[in-house]
């Protein structure tokens, strides 16, 4: 992949790096959701780091197309909330696939073409692996409350 | 949010400037050109249009399931109320000023495309909910920032109808 065309877009490696980050954070996380868990959900949470790992993989890439040298995984991340049951394992993941949809959406708002399909369709596989881990959907995967608030028409 | 109401008001003084060209020049030509709406207008008005279809369907087949339908309407309600909360988005997001050109209706509804059996109608949904997420990427291309952004999260959440679905049609078939 050449990234020609992309190089120029302010704003193009700053995403890029923000969604690496919010793998880097996953991958992470999904280590300390899959140790709480047992049978086919901790298979699901293997297969669910392991897809995380490839989009890590595709992010560098693309990064390092552009002549961006892609940010590199902190050692370790400070947990939203404890996690010391199976439970609170799940509330996590859900928790892991939001903030990672949320920082592909910001793929989705840059010009190059083929970025923005990638981030969406990131999003959703991230919306896919959320709601099994929820046992429910939501209806603006990713979406912040600020994003949906803001264009609402005035009083 | 200082950037948000700006577009609004860009998009406004978009539509607005064939109505401002009339004054002061000899208008039969102008009007004789009615503006068309921008890009994101139409692309905006098809997703409103999709959505309201989907509901469309949705209600067909609650109603077509008739007494049948407790479990499914249990599964199918949560969906068909995101439905509407996409919908609810879509059109606060479509800025049209007066005097600008009226929105085309939606299509008739194929409500008699919808099958009567509670598994063909569940089954129909998934092809719809399937096409309605592929739609929505393809929507992406052209489409402002904060709109492509919608569309792909509410092409997610379609995605995800799926497989709600599919356990939907196992709990019938049992």
């Amino acid at each position: 992949m050449s990234g020609r065309g992309a190089e120029g877009a302010p704003g193009t490696i700053p995403a890029l790096q923000a969604a690496l980050t919010a793998e880097h954070a996953t991958i992470y996380g999904y280590g300390i959701v899959g140790a709480y868990l047992s049978g086919s959900a901790q298979a699901t949470a293997t297969d669910d780091w392991v897809a995380h790992q490839v989009a890590r993989d595709r992010l560098e890439a693309m990064l390092r197309s552009l002549g961006a040298q892609p940010a590199a995984a902190a050692v370790a991340y400070q947990l939203p909330a404890p996690v010391r049951s199976a439970g609170e394992a799940v509330s996590l993941a859900v928790l892991l696939e939001d903030r990672v949809a949320t920082a592909y959406l910001g793929l989705v708002a840059l010009g190059n073409a083929s970025i923005r399909d990638y981030g969406a369709l990131q999003v959703q596989a991230s919306a896919l692996r959320g709601a099994a881990w929820r046992g429910g959907t939501v209806a603006f995967p990713g979406m912040t409350p600020a994003a949906l608030a803001a264009p609402r028409k005035p009083a | 949010m200082a950037a948000k109401p700006t577009r609004r008001v860009v998009l406004a003084a978009a539509a607005m400037l064939p109505l401002a060209a009339v004054s002061g020049c000899d208008g039969a030509d102008v009007l004789a050109t009615p503006p068309s709406p921008a890009a994101d207008v139409t692309v905006l008005r098809e997703a409103i249009a999709a959505e309201q279809l989907m509901i469309t369907h949705y209600t067909v087949v609650l109603h077509e399931a008739g007494a049948t339908a407790g479990s499914l309407q249990a599964a199918l309600d949560p969906l068909l109320a995101e439905h509407r909360a996409h919908l609810a988005q879509l059109r606060s997001r479509l800025i049209v000023p007066a005097g600008g050109p009226a929105a085309p209706r939606a299509r008739p509804s194929p409500v008699a495309t919808v099958p009567a059996t509670a598994s063909g109608g569940v089954a129909f949904l998934r092809a719809a909910e399937q096409a309605a997420a592929t739609a929505m990427l393809s929507r992406l291309r052209g489409a402002p920032a904060s709109l492509a952004q919608l569309f792909a999260s509410i092409g997610a959440s379609e995605a995800t109808h799926v497989p709600v679905l599919d356990a939907a049609a196992a709990r019938i078939a049992r």
